[in-house]
């Protein structure tokens, strides 16, 4: 198995070195599109979530001052486009970029506050921080490290939006019949 | 008022705490994994590679956290309706939901508060949640904190 199995481009180290950033931030990042109806509408059909503030134009104008996004696409407005005119590699999430032995990885869990809505034409940041690194833990699919993450979104207007706190599992997979 | 979208409107007022949400039972086929990174952009090919799902020791592809996220909204603002705002919510991973699965999501109102933390008294409930698959296994966890209006009037 190799780095680009993941699809991530993942960074691999030794857990000293991943200890080492705890406290670390990342510069303020962009999302490479302005919050949109397409890609709400197309969630909420995946979800088949019929809230009228992701349906109903005029509700959502009344209601919220326009179209919102599912909370759980938060993440979403700031995802890495696949490719960009001119080249360049996108800059691949935060919490895959920190050092660590684990070939893949797993969400352990994910805490968020918001404090106002997501609207049609926002244009979100975001800039992370390392919080913690675990020691070496053994779950039911392998041996790892628990990573913890704090990502704080803003809007255009500076406004904080929400403060998403992530824990990832990132492990060294071992082949189906062993784990699970 | 667009037929089929859910206007009906619940309000702070009206909860009683140990309130029960109606459960809400989605079928995950093949093709609603595949959505997953078709909607949210997440290209981990443990949602869309049989194969690579295998490596990892899963049975088969199966639904991202976003989904997740995405479902407990759904649970929590379905009952809460779409003036609720979600305030915060906590979810932990226990087990996937693999394609084939049924999600299926519960969930009870264990308080109900205000607060004034915001410079403004806000009206909440606390709300806490599982999604489970067919066979009763809790896979997420969750704790949403949803904020919801005044009956008008009150």
């Amino acid at each position: 198995m190799t780095a680009t199995d993941t699809g991530y481009d993942i960074a691999f180290g030794p857990v000293e070195e991943a200890v080492a950033m705890v406290g670390a931030t990342t510069p303020v990042r962009f999302g490479t599109i302005d919050v949109n109806e397409a890609m709400i509408r197309h969630f909420a059909a995946m979800t088949r979530d019929a809230n009228a503030s992701y349906w109903d134009d005029e509700f959502a104008d009344h209601q919220w001052g326009g179209l919102v996004s599912p909370p759980a696409m938060l993440m979403i407005w700031l995802m890495p486009i696949e490719w960009q005119p001119g080249g360049g590699t996108p800059l691949p999430l935060f919490m895959a970029r920190i050092p660590l032995p684990g070939d893949t990885f797993v969400n352990a869990s994910t805490d968020t506050e918001f404090f106002a809505p997501i609207r049609v034409g926002d244009h979100l940041n975001v800039v992370e921080e390392l919080v913690s690194v675990s020691d070496e833990k053994r779950t039911a699919l392998g041996v790892g490290h628990f990573v913890t993450t704090r990502g704080t979104y803003r809007r255009q207007d500076g406004t904080v939006v929400a403060v998403n706190t992530n824990v990832l599992f990132r492990f060294t997979s071992e082949p189906a019949g062993e784990a699970r | 008022m667009i037929p089929g979208v859910d206007y009906s409107q619940r309000y702070w007022d009206d909860v009683v705490e140990g309130d029960e949400l109606p459960e809400v039972r989605d079928e995950i086929t093949y093709r609603r994994v595949i959505m997953n990174p078709a909607t949210t952009w997440d290209y981990f090919p443990g949602h869309h590679d049989p194969e690579y799902a295998r490596s990892q020791g899963q049975p088969t592809i199966y639904i991202n956290t976003m989904h997740f996220l995405g479902f407990i909204d759904r649970l929590a603002t379905d009952w809460g309706g779409p003036a609720s705002f979600i305030a915060r919510r906590k979810m932990s991973m226990r087990n996937s939901i693999y394609a084939g699965d049924t999600m299926v999501g519960r969930g009870r109102v264990t308080r109900k508060y205000t607060d004034e933390s915001a410079g403004e008294t806000r009206h909440l409930v606390e709300l806490d949640l599982s999604v489970e698959n067919q066979h009763g296994e809790v896979c997420a966890p969750a704790v949403v904190h949803l904020r919801l209006p005044r009956r008008p009037g009150a």
